[in-house]
């Protein structure tokens, strides 16, 4: 239990470093070029591990669909975007903005039940959940 | 001030649909293909913007640093961290410890100024803001949501 609170909480605490990284990395060599050579770094390091570990199967891609398949290529505009906010606004504002826009959007697919997810129906919980992000973000524009 | 909210929302907008798309891929190909197979993709797209705005700035890479080379080794130990914490915690919990962590440590690079960032002022509305969040965040995933399956058959008993 504390171990996987342990390991989320790291996690977490990455994420946020690798934006940052990214913004300090972009200031030197270019947005898109940080996001090339970051990804390509990750990349190789995740075939490295894959290929030691065996987990899964690279071929299994056959059986996904393509829509599926690019999502990878978000990153790219992720990380440009994330970086040109940071660079703007500030790492907790670009965070914060961030993910009220990324529960609203899992809100809604899971709403809608789009890409098969099971429909779930809107409960008070996550009005009063979201409505309170939003006034997080508004507390600290005072 | 607007244009980076909006950049930063558009990313969230991404990054869900792209969490939901790598849960498709990861049913067929496991965790580690799929982060191959995504960074690779990343990297693809990136390297394709960067040819159509930048040309041939794509590879002056005369200020790079040493330790640029390594940090794409960050977002494999978030990939670590978090197959780790979602299978010890379950999702809910573990994504909650996880969002709950990424505002704290952005509270904590603006207000040190790390890595060349502008430092900001650590002020109470900061600290007070992000824990509103942070409240949201837990009201959010721990409050019941109901499937629709469930509300279906709820609804078949009351009648």
């Amino acid at each position: 239990m504390l171990k996987g609170i342990i390991f989320a909480f790291i996690g977490g605490a990455c994420i946020t470093l690798q934006g940052v990284a990214n913004a300090r990395i972009s200031q030197d060599i270019g947005t898109w070029q940080a996001a090339t050579i970051t990804q390509l770094t990750g990349f190789i390091m995740a075939l490295l591990i894959y290929l030691l570990v065996r987990d899964g199967d690279l071929l299994g891609f056959r059986k996904v669909k393509p829509l599926y398949l690019a999502g990878g290529a978000f990153g790219s505009v992720i990380i440009f975007s994330e970086v040109t906010a940071i660079q703007t606004i500030g790492v907790t504002f670009t965070i914060s903005a961030l993910l009220i826009a990324q529960l609203c959007m899992t809100f809604l697919i899971d709403t809608r039940g789009w890409f098969g997810t099971v429909k779930s129906k809107m409960g008070a919980p996550q009005f009063i959940g979201l409505a309170l992000m939003i006034a997080g973000v508004l507390i600290m524009k005072l | 001030m607007v244009t980076g909210l909006m950049l930063a929302a558009f990313a969230g907008v991404m990054v869900a649909l792209q969490t939901i798309f790598n849960n498709r891929t990861d049913v067929h190909m496991g965790s580690w293909a799929t982060t191959t197979w995504v960074l690779f993709m990343g990297f693809v797209a990136s390297l394709a913007c960067s040819l159509i705005f930048e040309g041939s700035r794509t590879f002056a890479l005369a200020n790079m640093q040493p330790w640029y080379w390594f940090s794409g080794l960050i977002g494999v130990g978030v990939v670590i961290c978090l197959v780790l914490g979602v299978k010890i915690l379950g999702p809910t919990f573990s994504v909650s410890v996880v969002l709950t962590a990424q505002l704290s440590f952005a509270l904590l690079f603006d207000s040190l100024g790390w890595l060349g960032l502008e430092k900001m002022p650590l002020d109470w509305k900061q600290i007070a803001g992000v824990l509103v969040i942070i409240a949201g965040i837990y009201i959010f995933k721990f409050g019941g949501k109901k499937k629709a399956v469930e509300i279906v058959e709820a609804e078949a008993a009351a009648e």
